[in-house]
């Protein structure tokens, strides 16, 4: 079991989070939406496992780049 | 017949001893790893029968290395796909590491400059450890490379086609970044140098998948079109390319049947497509919807999501599409994702494919990390190459469509023909930031102002602003979308030059 980071690809506001720690997603699964330029942007599993950590809260402000969570592969 | 027995016996014996490359031990050791052999990947991806070899009694041009180097190493000829004609270089690693020598390189030359004659693809099915070691030691060694002046040159006079199956370095990582279409196993390696000669030139360990494994190369560089699992998915993956485009440049691409139009539900689109412009989708499933039924194939996939590029077919010819997709980075266009549009361009343009463009997209990706990425630069190659092509272009906003990206994405004579969907939005930025950007006023500092302020940048920025002006030449039902593409192909379909691209981009680079 390999543990893997999910980065946010953009800079935004935390929205909505989708999943929570236990959950099972396959790849390009919703973990949670961002908004970002006035729009909302889903971050997507980026392949199949099991979500480990989420780092971040609804409101949070990230960056392009931030590792919002973790899963297990 | 007196006399002949015994010169024919050694000669079968030549022959017999080649097809052993490395040995039955070698063979059997692969075929437990699950991985087919060089001649084994041959008789894949080629029709039954049809594979002719060149160079089969060829070795290494040392004498004491003759009885270990069978076809030296790599096994070449020519052979049909689904009948039609193509060359092939496949490595055996299983001899001499498939390593390049004086004579194999000969061999590949002399293959590589007949199927740009003949006119037929060239494939390369790579698993080499480099350049060979006593071949290329010393001045005369290293002296003796670089016969052919035009060996890494690219005309895309025929598509080439490559398959990292195992470590591939030197040659064969040259002759694969020079194709139109890579596919890598997974625990292959594509780099300059193995991690043993690259952990010791830089004195500290390189591991295999970090230099270079198939995620780097898929989802970071985009060198990789798609990662596989087995060798006979990736060579399957090379057919269906090839399926798309002509042998050479001096024939159309391949037309195929016409499909079933009870099959196409052009109804779906409106449920693919919000018409709440906050509200992201997923642009593959619309391509879907508007092309061929089943006729998809997307070239790198995992590598700059915020843009799609596919091969297509509408009414059985092919067609290349363009979109930007809202679902990553809302569709905003980075440097990768404009690299990616641009050597898509290129390969249409090239084979004559003509080009349909989706678009909703923000604008480009602006902020420091793209600047450091020289996204202007990018962006004006993209839009270099876009105006260079000479295949029909056509586009449709379907929803945003802001500034430079407007015209990057086909927007006015930018295409042959523009059409929006009563959805577009057109204007030199996203309102809600135009308001900031103009008059210095947010949402949060004065949301009555603000909500003036963008109702006025937002007039006139709609589908019918755009017909009005004739810069869109029609404004689509979404639904008509595909009756509209398949007209219009038909209206630009380069009657004079019989579908012919003039080929302007023909020599771009392969990386840029």
């Amino acid at each position: 079991m390999a543990e893997e980071k999910i980065l946010s690809e953009i800079t935004g506001t935390v929205w909505k989070i989708e999943m929570g720690v236990g959950s099972s997603v396959e790849e390009d699964d919703v973990i949670m939406i961002l908004e970002s330029m006035k729009m909302e942007i889903p971050v997507l599993a980026p392949g199949s496992g099991t979500i480990a950590s989420i780092l971040v809260e609804e409101g949070t402000s990230i960056v392009e780049g931030q590792e919002v969570a973790t899963m297990t592969t | 017949m007196a006399g002949h027995e015994e010169l024919i016996a050694e000669h079968e014996a030549r022959r017999a001893r080649a097809l052993e490359m490395g040995g039955a031990k070698k063979m059997e050791a692969r075929k437990a790893q699950g991985r087919l052999n060089a001649r084994e990947r041959i008789d894949w991806i080629f029709d039954e029968g049809s594979f002719a070899e060149t160079g089969m009694l060829a070795t290494s041009h040392i004498p004491e290395m003759r009885d270990r180097s069978p076809a030296d190493g790599k096994v070449c000829g020519y052979g049909k796909i689904e009948g039609r004609p193509a060359a092939i270089v496949s490595c055996d690693l299983t001899t001499l590491g498939a390593s390049s020598s004086l004579t194999n390189v000969r061999k590949m030359g002399h293959l590589r400059r007949t199927a740009i004659r003949n006119g037929m693809p060239m494939i390369f099915l790579n698993e080499t450890s480099g350049a060979r070691i006593p071949d290329t030691m010393g001045a005369q060694g290293t002296g003796a490379l670089g016969q052919d002046p035009e060996q890494f040159v690219r005309g895309r006079e025929i598509p080439y086609a490559a398959a990292c199956l195992g470590p591939s370095y030197g040659t064969g990582t040259w002759f694969t970044m020079l194709s139109d279409f890579v596919v890598m196993r997974k625990g292959a390696c594509l780099a300059v140098s193995s991690p043993r000669v690259t952990s010791l030139a830089i004195g500290e360990t390189v591991e295999l998948e970090a230099l270079g494994g198939w995620k780097l190369h898929t989802e970071t560089t985009g060198l990789v079109d798609y990662a596989v699992d087995t060798d006979e998915e990736g060579l399957d993956l090379i057919k269906r390319f090839l399926s798309y485009l002509p042998s050479h440049s001096g024939e159309l691409p391949p037309v195929a049947e016409l499909p079933n139009e009870s099959e196409i539900n052009e109804d779906s689109i409106l449920d693919i497509v919000p018409a709440e412009r906050q509200k992201v989708y997923d642009v593959r499933k619309l391509i879907a919807a508007i092309v061929d039924p089943g006729s998809v194939f997307e070239l790198k996939p995992r590598f700059a999501r915020v843009a799609t590029t596919a091969l297509t077919r509408m009414g059985g010819k092919v067609v290349g599409v363009v979109a930007t997709n809202p679902m990553f980075k809302g569709g905003a266009l980075d440097p990768d994702g404009c690299d990616k549009i641009t050597s898509f361009l290129v390969l249409c343009d090239s084979f004559h494919i003509p080009i349909v463009i989706l678009t909703d997209t923000p604008g480009f990706l602006i902020g420091v990390e793209g600047e450091r990425r020289k996204a202007p630069g990018k962006i004006m190659n993209f839009m270099t190459a876009l105006q260079m092509c000479s295949v029909p272009k056509l586009s449709i906003v379907t929803r945003k469509s802001y500034g430079q990206a407007y015209l990057n994405m086909g927007g006015s004579r930018n295409s042959d023909e523009m059409a929006a969907w009563p959805t577009a939005d057109v204007g030199f930025m996203d309102p809600n930031i135009g308001v900031n950007v103009v008059y210095g006023v947010t949402a949060e500092s004065d949301p009555q102002k603000f909500e003036e302020l963008k109702a006025e940048i937002s007039r006139e920025t709609s589908a019918y602003d755009l017909a009005a002006i004739y810069s869109a030449q029609a404004v689509l039902d979404p639904r008509e979308t595909r009756r509209w593409l398949l007209s219009m192909l038909s209206v630009h379909s380069r009657g004079r030059e019989r579908g012919f691209s003039r080929r302007a981009l023909a020599y771009w680079p392969t990386t840029f």
